[in-house]
């Protein structure tokens, strides 16, 4: 770090002349507006929240008059009057289920499949690897109006087996595992397995999984993140209040509060908050998690 | 050994697949079963309602108050999502309720099809032959059968903070009141004056859009014999609806918006047309809206929304829930509701009987069930059809863009046309 | 070793077996159940007829079709151009060593791409309700305007918000991706440069954009089938004035769970199935050409 900034001292000093002291100047002005920049847009990333959180604490009357800027008295009112229509928490404790369940699903599946493709060779190997590939350029509209038929005649409405089971067919799971595969498992160790007699699941299990563990957790963000906001199906799928997930309820909330702006922010809260404590705790793995799922993907 | 092993994990994935359908088919194989409807001599059993409207628990209270022996489970669905989950359940026909609630504005599509029951097979003429014309009307099929009972009926007037209109208006006696605004120009000349007295501070009403809510009803049919008919009274409100918008007679409120909600309370909008059920928007805590209001009827009678209850057809238990019709379709529930709610009955002997008598605290002392017996039994008593509500919304959004545009009455008319083929492509537009 | 390993590849066949069951069951049916059900008239209340191509001939002259396909087209280049510059710029800027406290910027900057759409719909929603939000409050506060500005009023302003919090969604996990892709261009470039006395913009202009710009296609590009999906945040924030923010998806949903036209709405999940198709195949096509340019 010191190496490089007298580099482009030296530099900026060879190509004007100047003396070290206006550099300085020069510098540190410069250094503040690059962190002024930053700040200014962490402010408007962190704004909107600060805001909710202090509007539902404020009761309707002065939500729609004023502008509020400290956190007033009246949440527990407002939490009062959503908890006595909407179930948020329990909603909140179906998309845990949902989101976990699906994730774990995924993970092992797009695992499989992934060490499937990359470590096997079989006829029409490549074909079935296209065809996975050739999915994914399948947008989650097309079917959704079979898929509410379908369940229909599975007697699957208003279940979870819908949202969670169509978890196994992640065709990008199976391509990045299979990707890390190529990569990270070296034959060897399949072979040396082999020799000391476990089966080929075993092998899977006891010695591909554990190495695969790193990637697992990379693509366990993405899927987690993109379960946690699925929409469209639970609402077609669930009709129960009680089996809805979080952003069910969120849209229920709109629709049902139209004119109570304190119980809407307050179930905006109720849903913020809790990503945000995780997301502070291990902001630091998600975003090397996402980091690498770029470099990769 | 190895083989076997793969034989079996290839089937568990398989079955673990399956498991899920194979478990709900059984589980549901007995359902069509029908018991036959013997008619019991006790009221008993239970009955499940769904609906999307929090009060219906208290009528399930009261309907076990007096038939102790039968037992009634409400859910209630909160939201705009109430009518796809009804219709999913419908289409399944797994777990539909013996009930089931329909709002005003979808109503034609459920009591037309096949799924609820002829009301008018049990009887139910004899329950609806007191009813307020237009409320027993929306209960019909395209045949004339009922199909469908509310419990209320929703009409509609300017309600207003006397103290409010005592400034403003200079009186805030009801009949006074609705002398002054019983035609659109008065409404205008109105709140200009209002307009200018409190310095663009305080307006007369809401919105412009509260007279699609009072014309709705009051005009003709949209759609006759497949053929969209826009009534010539559409173009003049039109032009009445500019006046006031352009003049700030209304405080640009939509209905139902949460500044809509805030003005009744602080004043802003000296008359609110609003329907009678909407008493729970007023912020009554500590009882401090106690003799703050009074309603002035509206220059033309009107009526909004409206819950209707119909029965499943394929329900086990049709007897019992048929008595549940009759009991909200009776005086005794209606009477309760009018004292605990102040809904408005559905019944006119509701209404006669209390007309004299009945007294909100809110209103103080006005007898207000006048102002609304008066508009409600002359509003015209239509079958729902498939095209009223959504041409009709149709026309807010279309007009009502228009008007924030300052837009051309034939250039609203040729978009409207538009959106209406569009989205019925059967009907004749032209 | 008893046997050699490629006896055991019927094994990577049965590993995949589940992939296909799945697809095949809640992927693959559905899809054609749809195409079956866009042959018919169907509205949930009655029995489906059959009626041939009449769903795809209305939606041929459907004009609130075509025009949700502008919207979509529309909103996507407002949010995605912003967002990649401001992606980049904030890239480049935690990618200098002097700054501190990257690891705190960049999970703030991140942030609101873990929180659902929905959410973010319903709160701006909130913030922008011109009578009642805190936007309009502020702007006031500080003296920017004197009266409220009606924000949903006017279509290009519905559509910026739309695409404001699309962007603002999004661009946090923009940055992360142009962080990793400048993480791996190689140390000695810089170095080198710096010995050349290459000033610090020299550098950004000259090596590390040009080096870029194949993540920054890329990313452009695949964002467009995202961008053509969009559906939750702007159903939250409503259609817009004259439907201005009605995205295509948004028109699939209204069509067939709200006028329960579903038929028409499995015609026109194929229609955005093409559209999306088409706009697939460009973009193969760019990073095909991409990677022969290198």
């Amino acid at each position: 770090m010191k190496a490089n900034n007298s580099i482009v001292e030296t530099g900026l000093a060879g190509n004007n002349g100047k003396t070290k002291k206006t550099i300085n100047v020069k510098k540190s002005l410069a250094k503040f507006a690059v962190y002024f920049f930053l700040i200014l847009v962490a402010f408007t990333c962190l704004l909107p929240f600060y805001s909710m959180m202090v509007t539902s604490s404020h009761a309707n009357s002065d939500i729609a008059r004023k502008l509020l800027l400290v956190p007033g008295r009246e949440f527990v009112e407002n939490y009062k009057r959503l908890i006595d229509t909407v179930p948020i928490w329990r909603g909140f404790a179906n998309t845990i289920f949902i989101t976990v369940s699906s994730t774990v699903l995924s993970l092992y599946f797009s695992a499989l499949a992934g060490y499937g493709f990359s470590k096997y060779n079989y006829k029409g190997k490549n074909i079935l690897f296209m065809a996975v590939l050739g999915t994914m350029m399948i947008p989650g509209q097309l079917g959704i109006i079979g898929f509410f038929k379908l369940m229909d005649t599975f007697n699957m409405l208003n279940t979870y087996w819908p949202i969670i089971l169509p978890s196994i067919s992640n065709a990008f799971g199976i391509f990045f595992m299979k990707q890390m595969c190529d990569s990270s498992i070296p034959t060897e160790i399949l072979e040396s397995g082999r020799i000391d007699g476990c089966g080929e699941l075993k092998i899977f299990h006891r010695l591909v999984l554990p190495l695969l563990m790193p990637s697992l957790a990379t693509l366990g963000i993405f899927s987690f993140i993109g379960k946690w906001n699925d929409f469209l199906t639970p609402m077609i799928i669930l009709f129960d209040n009680e089996l809805q997930p979080l952003p069910v309820m969120i849209a229920m909330v709109k629709s049902q509060f139209s004119t109570d702006f304190g119980a809407m922010y307050v179930g905006i809260v109720i849903s913020v908050i809790p990503i945000l404590i995780f997301f502070s705790i291990v902001s630091k793995k998600i975003i090397s998690g996402v980091t690498a799922g770029a470099l990769k993907g | 050994m190895k083989k076997w092993l793969s034989i079996l994990f290839a089937a568990v994935l398989i079955l673990s697949l399956f498991a899920g359908c194979s478990n709900s088919e059984k589980s549901t194989s007995s359902k069509d079963k029908k018991s036959d409807n013997k008619t019991a001599q006790k009221v008993e059993g239970k009955l499940t309602i769904w609906t999307f409207f929090g009060q219906v628990k208290d009528m399930a209270a009261e309907f076990e108050k007096k038939y102790p022996d039968a037992k009634v489970e409400v859910k209630i669905f909160p939201g705009d999502q109430y009518q796809t989950k009804l219709l999913n359940v419908l289409q399944s026909g797994k777990g539909v309720p013996d009930i089931f609630d329909l709002e005003r504005g979808y109503i034609d599509k459920f009591i037309n099809s096949k799924y609820v029951v002829n009301l008018s097979d049990m009887g139910a003429e004899d329950l609806v032959k007191d009813y307020v014309p237009y409320v027993q009307a929306l209960g019909r099929d395209a045949k004339g059968d009922v199909r469908a009972i509310s419990d209320h009926s929703s009409p509609g007037g300017f309600w207003y903070i006397k103290e409010n209109a005592k400034k403003y208006l200079g009186t805030d006696n009801p009949d006074e009141i609705s002398a002054m605004v019983d035609s659109y120009d008065k409404i205008i000349e109105l709140g200009k004056k209002v307009n200018k007295e409190s310095n663009g501070k305080v307006h007369l009403i809401s919105h412009f859009g509260d007279i699609y809510n009072i014309e709705a009803y009051n005009t003709k049919p949209w759609v006759k014999d497949g053929k969209l008919t826009i009534d010539p009274a559409w173009k003049e409100n039109y032009k009445v609806q500019q006046e006031i918008f352009n003049n700030d007679v209304d405080a640009k409120l939509e209905f139902f918006s949460a500044g809509w909600g805030n003005a009744i309370n602080d004043g802003s909008v000296v008359l609110t047309a609003m329907p009678a059920w909407a008493s729970f928007m007023v912020d009554n805590k500590d009882d401090k809206a106690k003799d703050k209001f009074g309603v002035a009827a509206t220059p033309k009678g009107f009526y909004m929304g409206g819950t209707y209850r119909s029965i499943y057809e394929k329900s086990e238990n049709k007897d019992l829930a048929y008595k549940f019709i009759e009991f909200i379709a009776g005086k005794e529930w209606q009477q309760h509701n009018l004292e605990a709610t102040g809904n408005m009955p559905g019944l006119l002997t509701v209404y006669k009987d209390n007309l004299e008598t009945f007294k909100s605290p809110m209103f103080g002392d006005q007898n207000i069930l006048k102002p609304y017996y008066e508009t409600v039994k002359d509003i015209p008593g239509l079958k729902p059809d498939k095209y009223g509500e959504e041409v009709l919304s149709k026309w807010r959004k279309v007009a009502g863009q228009g008007i924030k545009d300052k837009d051309d009455i034939n250039n609203v008319i040729e978009k409207f046309k538009k959106e209406v083929k569009n989205t019925f492509p059967e009907l004749n537009v032209d | 070793m008893r046997k050699s390993s490629i006896n055991k590849s019927q094994f990577g066949f049965y590993f995949v077996v589940p992939y296909f069951i799945t697809f095949l069951i809640f992927g693959l049916t559905p899809i054609i159940y749809s195409l079956y059900l866009s042959f018919m008239k169907w509205d949930g209340f009655s029995d489906p007829v059959f009626v041939g191509l009449a769903n795809y001939t209305r939606l041929l002259q459907d004009t609130f079709f075509l025009k949700s396909i502008g919207n979509t087209l529309i909103i996507w280049v407002l949010s995605i151009v912003p967002q990649l510059i401001l992606a980049l710029i904030l890239a480049m800027i935690l990618n200098e060593k002097f700054i501190r406290g990257k690891h705190f910027f960049r999970a703030v900057f991140y942030f609101p791409n873990i929180v659902t759409p929905v959410t973010l719909g319903v709160l701006f929603s909130l913030m922008f309700d011109w009578q009642t939000g805190s936007v309009n409050k502020l702007l006031m506060g500080i003296g920017l305007i004197d009266d409220p500005v009606n924000w949903f009023n006017s279509p290009w302003l519905a559509r910026l918000i739309v695409a404001g919090v699309i962007m603002w969604q999004y661009f946090g996990f923009n940055m992360l991706v142009f962080i990793a892709g400048l993480q791996s261009i190689p140390h000695e470039l810089y170095e080198a440069a710096e010995v050349d006395g290459a000033s610090r913009w020299d550098i950004a202009i000259k090596i590390t954009l040009p080096l870029l710009k194949p993540v920054l296609l890329f990313t452009f590009i695949t964002s467009i089938i995202g961008g053509l999906q969009l559906f939750d945040a702007p159903l939250m924030l409503g259609n817009g004035p004259d439907n201005s923010t009605l995205t295509m998806v948004m028109y699939l949903y209204q069509t067939a769970f709200k006028n329960f036209d579903y038929s028409y709405g499995a015609a026109i999940a194929y229609a955005i199935f093409v559209i999306i198709l088409i706009f697939s195949l460009i973009s193969i096509k760019f990073s095909k050409m991409n990677k022969v340019e290198q």
